[in-house]
């Protein structure tokens, strides 16, 4: 008998009633143990489709299924299922952080005992044990996304569904919050990732779906994802001051040029030369560079050639 | 029974209430503040029941409204619906911890009336009951509010639209002796039965008997928990 995947979603369709923005039609699978990464724009719907999956909104049409439970009709047998690590998490702030996380643990269905075993290797885990009796509202933004991290996973979910997990946390966090995600999925959790940070999504997830104005326009593996544009680099000129692009466009094995803040991005072919001539045409255009890198593409340069438009147009 | 670290709802509204030693002492204090003066005065005694039933009203009302307000507005509700806890339980468990966190304010400034002014113990408490039936009906208004509500603000504007046609119909100041249509509704508003308990103690006859006292209420309030958990799911939900 085939196992059934860990998330099954088909044809969710949610749209907002006064802006018309959300998730139209899309489908998705996780199996157990992969992380899947969900790449788009802020607004594209990546949000939208994660407060679906948590049974917090409910589709307008389509359905979808948490191991064996019907995330519609059987929602507490679902959120039993999941951990949450929601975009902008939120805590009582007079508990301590020991508290809050307990709450969550218990409100799960975790024994007392386990509860305590599994808070204390995740306080450890995530620096956190320091601060444990101090009152949530004395943590910094990191921290609070620490323990929105371990409420979402103290209790074993079988799917985990995150927004953005890894903004705001150091170094030595972010080491911690990929080693505990890998942990999990090699335990057989799957898990749905939602982030613009491309290299976090390269580094951890098994496969990718872009989502654009709610939409999914592509899914695969970060690498196959990658492949997909042949022979192109990516040049990134961080200029002094902007310029009159378009005539980049013109030059020979350039195929698109956008720019990100004060960058300008230039997607072109793996030719001798062409980074001379790019550097011409900018330097002709009145462009003064004060900072030039030429590197392979990555996911985000996948979606700038399906879409067109920059990943995370507000940076930079 | 151990509070803290809780690892329940209602725990851990009990825990929040002691957690904060100065709004514990403040919560303590105002209705002795504002009770026992009036029950030490001489004023009349249909007002003297007119301020213990406002305290009441107020304390229960804007206490769950502003607190359920400010909860749903952070989203830490909202993430709190998203566990596998049943949302009916959860607001059952906010509406009945905050009755009796609310009762605990109210006791000794009761207690300190009950000395001022003796009454039968039977009184005592049909009085004491029908005060806790005002705070589970006040809480219960509160509790519905929070479903419209985004600000302590639209708590305040939509409590008073609503609280002042119950506050009338119950008697405390006007309509003391309703006929007709004003007095089968007063039957229908718990605050009336409180209003009357309070107006014995006081030293006023009342029409209304200490069994009245402890079934209608019971029943209304009963019906007005039910009707008020049954919003749970809209209540909860995440708000865009």
């Amino acid at each position: 008998m085939e196992t059934p995947a860990t998330l099954e979603a088909k044809n969710i369709t949610r749209l907002y009633k006064g802006s018309g923005r959300g998730v139209t039609d899309v489908s998705l699978a996780v199996g157990r143990g992969e992380i899947f990464g969900l790449v788009g724009p802020n607004g594209s719907g990546k949000s939208t489709l994660l407060r679906v999956l948590s049974t917090g909104l409910t589709p307008d049409s389509g359905t979808f299924r948490v191991g064996a439970a019907d995330g519609i009709n059987e929602k507490r047998k679902a959120q039993a299922k999941l951990g949450l690590v929601v975009d902008r998490p939120t805590h009582y702030g007079d508990l301590s952080g020991w508290a809050n996380a307990f709450l969550f643990a218990r409100a799960y269905g975790m024994e007392e005992e386990k509860a305590n075993g599994a808070l204390a290797e995740l306080f450890d885990c995530f620096d956190l044990a320091e601060y444990k009796d101090d009152k949530a509202k004395t943590y910094s933004y990191g921290m609070g996304k620490k323990l929105a991290l371990i409420e979402a996973v103290a209790h074993g979910p079988e799917l985990l569904l995150m927004d953005e997990p890894s903004l705001g946390l150091d170094y030595t966090s972010q080491l911690a919050y990929q080693r505990k995600v890998r942990e999990l999925a090699g335990a057989g959790a799957g898990m749905v990732l939602a982030s613009n940070q491309v290299d976090e999504v390269e580094a951890l997830c098994d496969r990718v779906a872009f989502l654009h104005k709610g939409r999914v326009v592509a899914e695969g593996t970060p690498g196959d994802l990658v492949a997909s544009l042949r022979g192109v680099k990516r040049m990134v000129a961080t200029l002094r001051n902007p310029v009159e692009y378009s005539p980049l466009g013109e030059v020979a094995g350039v195929e698109r040029v956008a720019t990100e803040g004060r960058n300008l991005v230039i997607h072109c072919e793996d030719r001798p030369g062409l980074v001379a001539d790019v550097v011409a045409g900018i330097v002709g255009a009145g462009g003064d560079i004060t900072d030039l890198s030429v590197r392979r593409p990555n996911l985000e340069d996948v979606f700038v050639k399906l879409t067109g438009e920059a990943l995370r147009p507000d940076e930079a | 029974m151990r509070l803290n670290p809780p690892d329940t709802y209602w725990k851990k509204d009990v825990t929040l209430f002691f957690s904060k030693r100065f709004a514990l002492i403040i919560k303590m204090l105002y209705p002795l503040a504002i009770i026992v003066p009036v029950a030490a005065s001489g004023i009349p005694a249909r007002y003297a029941a007119a301020v213990v039933g406002i305290v009441a009203i107020m304390a229960g009302t804007f206490g769950a409204g502003e607190s359920l307000t400010s909860d749903l507005n952070d989203g830490i509700l909202a993430r709190v619906a998203l566990t596998p806890l049943s949302p009916y339980r959860i607001v059952f468990e906010i509406l009945a911890v905050n009755v009796v966190l609310d009762f605990l304010q109210l006791l000794p400034a009761l207690l300190v009336v009950y000395i001022l002014h003796p009454v039968s113990l039977l009184w005592v408490c049909a009085a004491t009951f029908a005060v806790f039936a005002t705070l589970a009906a006040a809480n219960c208004i509160g509790v519905f509010i929070a479903n419209f509500t985004s600000s302590p603000a639209d708590v305040l504007l939509y409590a008073t639209a609503i609280l002042f046609p119950l506050i009338y119909v119950s008697g405390f100041f006007r309509n003391q002796h309703p006929t007709g249509i004003l007095a089968t509704l007063r039957d229908f508003v718990p605050f009336a039965y409180a209003n009357d308990a309070m107006k014995y103690v006081f030293g006023l006859q009342t029409r209304t008997t200490p069994l009245e006292v402890f079934v209608y209420p019971t029943v209304i309030c009963a019906a007005l928990i039910f009707i008020v958990c049954l919003t749970a799911p809209r209540l909860l939900s995440q708000r865009l």
